[in-house]
């Protein structure tokens, strides 16, 4: 099993620098981890792929409501619908935070690389991983609802 | 004299924070440039007066590396200054691109007076 206790806090204080530093919302940790986010619903998840000496991947799972308000005080205008523009900002959530991840598992982002992020959202969706991976879910809390920062390893 | 700059991400997102960072940062920048990868960046590069060029690394179609590798080919345009502006800013990746002539490099996520402090020198 990866022992996730020394990345945590690294991925929490990289989550709450993106999000008050560039969002510009105030978020806090929501409890303990959990094993993983079951089935999403009215949800966005950005993701990006780890490849080179850790492969893996990292997500970040939103409700719509959350996602239209990061969108909307990332780009500093209203956005009521999810568009184009919410997928984009998810999407360079998961980027950032995946530039976060690589540095942290390697020696200054050494010897791993990012996939281009993606997005996948829907009513009702299922995100599971292979059995080959330990995982890690922090759940995070915004004025606006709760979201959750995962971090697939393979063993 | 204020400098024309060119934002080359392939998020549109952040192309629009850029810009409203180097806004908030007091910068002074006369018209912005987008480019969604390295191959628009070139074409925007040979055709408008751009002074200064803010680039992500990781992009689809050209990503930063490429584009600086390809643009340190063509006498047009090799000597117009490149920051890089990226969530990728391990030694290695930032030291290839400074030997491909990149001058500086912005870590995301960034605020706006990181943005003055790091690219204040070069606007």
């Amino acid at each position: 099993m990866e022992d996730f206790s020394d990345i945590i806090p690294k991925i929490v204080d990289a989550t709450q620098e993106i999000f008050t530093g560039m969002v510009m919302m105030e978020i806090s940790l929501d409890g303990d981890p959990i094993a993983e986010v079951g089935t999403m619903k009215n949800s966005i998840t950005g993701m990006i792929g780890l490849a080179g000496i850790r492969k893996g991947m990292l997500a970040v799972h939103f409700p719509n409501s959350l996602a239209l308000a990061i969108t909307t005080s990332f780009l500093g205008m209203e956005v009521e619908e999810m568009n184009e523009d919410v997928q984009d900002a998810i999407g360079e959530i998961a980027n950032m935070l995946g530039g976060n991840v690589k540095t942290i598992l390697s020696d200054k982002g050494r010897d791993i690389q990012l996939s281009l992020p993606s997005t996948i959202s829907g009513e009702e969706y299922t995100f599971m991983s292979q059995n080959e991976v330990d995982q890690i879910v922090l759940p995070f809390k915004a004025a606006a609802g709760v979201f959750f920062v995962e971090l697939e390893l393979e063993r | 004299m204020a400098k024309n700059v060119l934002l080359v991400d392939d998020s549109s997102t952040m192309r629009k924070i850029v810009g409203r960072s180097l806004r908030q940062a007091g910068l002074d920048f006369g018209e912005i440039f987008e480019a969604a990868d390295g191959l628009e960046a070139l074409e925007v590069l040979e055709k408008e007066a751009v002074d200064i060029v803010l680039s992500d690394i990781n992009m689809p179609n050209m990503n930063g590396i490429e584009f600086l590798r390809e643009k340190s080919g063509r006498d047009g345009i090799k000597d117009i200054p490149v920051f890089m502006i990226s969530t990728e800013t391990g030694d290695d990746i930032i030291g290839e691109a400074k030997s491909l002539g990149a001058v500086g490099a912005l870590k995301k996520p960034f605020t706006p007076d990181k943005v003055n402090e790091v690219l204040g020198p070069f606007m």
